[in-house]
């Protein structure tokens, strides 16, 4: 097989498996979606612009598409886990190195290639399409379209390859992928102000910038292409048996076997530790830095306050870990109800949101330790958290890494959360302590997840 | 006789497709029923039904006298299921699974029953591996193991044997035998016919939905009929109705 048929394959294969795997005809919604946000967030640009100049809205779409590539390159792609889920039985054409003779490298070269262009269709293509009708009515100068359309496809593909890099790393060794993140810290830390080399291309478009960051994707990704290992399924693990003893410890919260088997699952897949970096540290962490660059433009806002919303929503996420090696349908043959089941899910989730709030505590230390906004800001992380996590469970119950691609529940998920946040942040510029009125979001969470667990009970497995 | 099954009329739709077409049947206690047909004939859809796994459009179910509409966790706590698609969770250890499925049902002698099922399916070797690495066999074996852990007095089973190896196979369908003859029920289903013309009391033949032929394989192989010829013949000559 040649790599351009072998390209052709994976696109295809890839779209299938969207479209079969997310409501075909929903899934291919999912693009005109984001036309459609990206146009009305683009024509709301003139009316904050005293607030937040083009230029950091610029730098924020940036970072958000940097942060998507991350998260398409983390996305089952963490290291072993990674290979066994793409080259495993989930993935049918990176699976061929092991019956044609097809080299590793080759196939994960293809399959970086196919990301690259299959993604930049799905999110960064769509976005400029939404962007480039807006500027008419928002006064930008339409040359601004291919220089954001070429720049938000760099830092898409910065977060993509780094990802990559960084699971290529952790595969060889968790010592080498900690040893390099604490250098890249401290060579960040000693060169000071770094700009962002999309950015640098978008603000003054030169080969320099451009060159730079074609650099920060293609080194990363040979890298990552060049040392690829694959850790195949026939490697078989064993372990005593665990379950029993983390039952007991956990059996005051009932459904003990079931937040057992989640700690098991979370543990085990090797994601485990990869997931926490990748899916939550990163972002969060990008987010802090984000933030440190946007209070230099906006005055009056608190940093710790928009970062504990923006934690309380990706908190949320911690439910998608959760779900991501179950499906009900591996119960729905024992006495066991969907309800129980969400329960248990919430309670596993419970014990996980003490991350945020840790990380939440080592921000707001990080800020000098200010203690007035700090309880807004954990009342803010909690209510947040619980709604978003309320929203969700309410739109997608049980699968919701499935379920959020379906361009109507997301369109849901986007419009029962956006309006809350933006009130939270708003209300806490005012004073902080308004931002103790998100607490009303508790009982609404509380709400929805009993509407949820009515509402998913009547779920039954699809097909015949 | 103790009626362990009885459907009337039971009909599930999917959309415009018709899964299950109005099936009425009746089981009872010792007994080895073979639900037979083709891929996609209905099969795994009566199986859910019957579980309360799935509700059916129309017709009703009561399994050990329980409606399966209105009380499926009851049933699903009485009966065993082996499911043909589902396998067990990929981390966690063959015997973290049964021990998992055993604190669900709320058992005692845990590691005893499990014992017990390690030894009779011989996968001893293979408790601490996890259920992602374990071959199709074994985990089918697991699941087998997991169906009978809280000893039901019926078992529902989709497929017994099709990743199993001629030994187990052997061992399973004595098993079941033996099983049924101290007054267990069991009710499979399955497309390989050796299986239903060598172990079962009864079959019934289902295609796109219908119940084409209910009857005891006595009768059939009694008449010098085999019934693979005639699981064929009724087979098209429905499709050529």
């Amino acid at each position: 097989m040649l790599v351009p048929d072998l390209f052709l394959a994976m696109m295809k294969e890839e779209w299938r498996i969207h479209s079969t795997v997310f409501w075909g005809f929903w899934f291919a919604l999912f693009p005109v979606m984001i036309v459609v946000f990206a146009f009305f967030g683009s024509l709301t640009l003139p009316f904050f612009s005293d607030a937040v100049p083009y230029t950091v809205a610029a730098l924020l779409a940036q970072i958000f598409f940097l942060l998507a590539g991350a998260m398409v390159g983390s996305f089952g792609l963490m290291g072993r886990e990674f290979m066994n889920r793409r080259f495993g039985q989930a993935s049918l054409i990176a699976y061929v190195s092991r019956s044609l003779p097809i080299s590793e490298r080759r196939i994960f070269a293809t399959f970086l290639m196919k990301d690259t262009i299959y993604y930049i269709l799905l999110y960064v293509l769509p976005f400029t399409v939404g962007f480039a009708a807006a500027t008419p009515f928002i006064s930008i100068d339409p040359g601004y379209i291919i220089l954001a359309f070429a720049s938000l496809a760099l830092a898409f593909l910065i977060g993509l390859s780094a990802v990559c890099f960084l699971s290529t790393l952790y595969a060889h060794s968790v010592r080498l992928l900690a040893a390099t993140l604490v250098v890249l810290a401290l060579a960040l830390f000693h060169a000071g102000t770094v700009v962002f080399p999309p950015y640098s291309f978008f603000l003054d478009p030169g080969l320099e910038p451009l060159a730079l960051s074609l650099l920060f994707i293609l080194i990363p990704a040979a890298i990552s292409v060049l040392f690829v290992t694959v850790d195949y399924p026939d490697q078989v693990k064993r372990f005593k048996n665990s379950l029993d003893s983390l039952a007991e410890r956990l059996s005051p919260l009932g459904s003990e076997h079931f937040i057992a088997k989640d700690a098991l699952d979370l543990l085990r897949s090797e994601g485990g530790a990869g997931k926490v970096v990748f899916s939550f540290l990163l972002p969060v962490g990008l987010i802090w830095l984000c933030l440190q660059i946007l209070i230099q433009f906006v005055p009056g806002i608190d940093p710790l306050m928009i970062f504990a919303v923006l934690l309380g929503v990706i908190s949320s996420t911690i439910y998608n870990w959760l779900t991501e090696f179950d499906s009900f349908s591996s119960y729905a043959f024992l006495p066991v109800e969907v309800s129980g089941m969400i329960d248990a899910k919430l309670k596993s989730y419970g014990i996980l949101s003490l991350l945020p709030v840790a990380v939440l505590v080592f921000a707001a230390a990080a800020t000098g330790g200010a203690a007035a906004p700090f309880i807004p800001a954990l009342a803010v992380l909690i209510s947040v958290s619980a709604y978003t996590l309320a929203v969700t469970v309410y739109l997608t119950g049980l699968h919701p890494n499935v379920m959020l691609y379906h361009a109507g529940v997301f369109a849901r998920y986007v419009l029962a959360t956006s309006p809350v946040l933006l009130l939270i942040i708003f209300a806490s510029i005012f004073d902080p302590l308004y931002a103790l009125g998100s607490l009303l979001l508790v009982p609404a969470a509380a709400f929805l997840l009993s509407r949820s667990r009515r509402g998913w009970q009547t779920w039954e497995i699809s097909g015949y | 006789m103790h009626q362990m099954i009885e459907a009337e009329t039971l009909t599930k739709q999917y959309g415009t497709v018709t899964a299950v077409d109005g099936i009425s049947l009746s089981i009872v206690r010792g007994e080895l029923f073979g639900l037979l047909g083709p891929n996609g004939s209905g099969k795994t859809t009566m199986i859910r039904m019957l579980t309360g796994q799935v509700r059916p459009t129309s017709g009703s179910a009561r399994v050990m006298g329980l409606d399966v509409v209105e009380d499926p966790i009851r049933v699903r706590e009485l009966v065993g299921i082996i499911p043909e698609q589902e396998t067990p969770p990929s981390f966690l250890t063959a015997e973290e699974y049964l021990h998992f499925v055993a604190r669900i049902r709320g058992l005692d002698r845990i590691d005893a029953r499990c014992d017990h099922w390690f030894d009779l399916l011989e996968f001893q070797d293979k408790r601490d591996v996890l259920c992602k690495d374990l071959s199709r066999g074994t985990r089918q074996k697991l699941m087998f193991a997991q169906a009978f852990l809280h000893e039901p007095c019926l078992v529902l089973i989709d497929e017994p044997l099709i990743n199993l190896d001629p030994i187990m196979q052997r061992k399973v369908k004595d098993f079941l035998r033996g099983y049924t003859s101290k007054g267990g029920t069991v009710f499979l289903s399955t497309h390989i016919l050796d299986i239903a013309e060598e172990i079962c009391d009864r079959i019934g033949i289902i295609h796109n939905g219908r119940l084409l032929h209910a009857g005891r394989v006595d009768d059939l192989t009694g008449s010098g009929r085999h019934l693979e010829p005639f699981f064929l013949d009724l087979v098209r000559g429905d499709v050529g109705a």
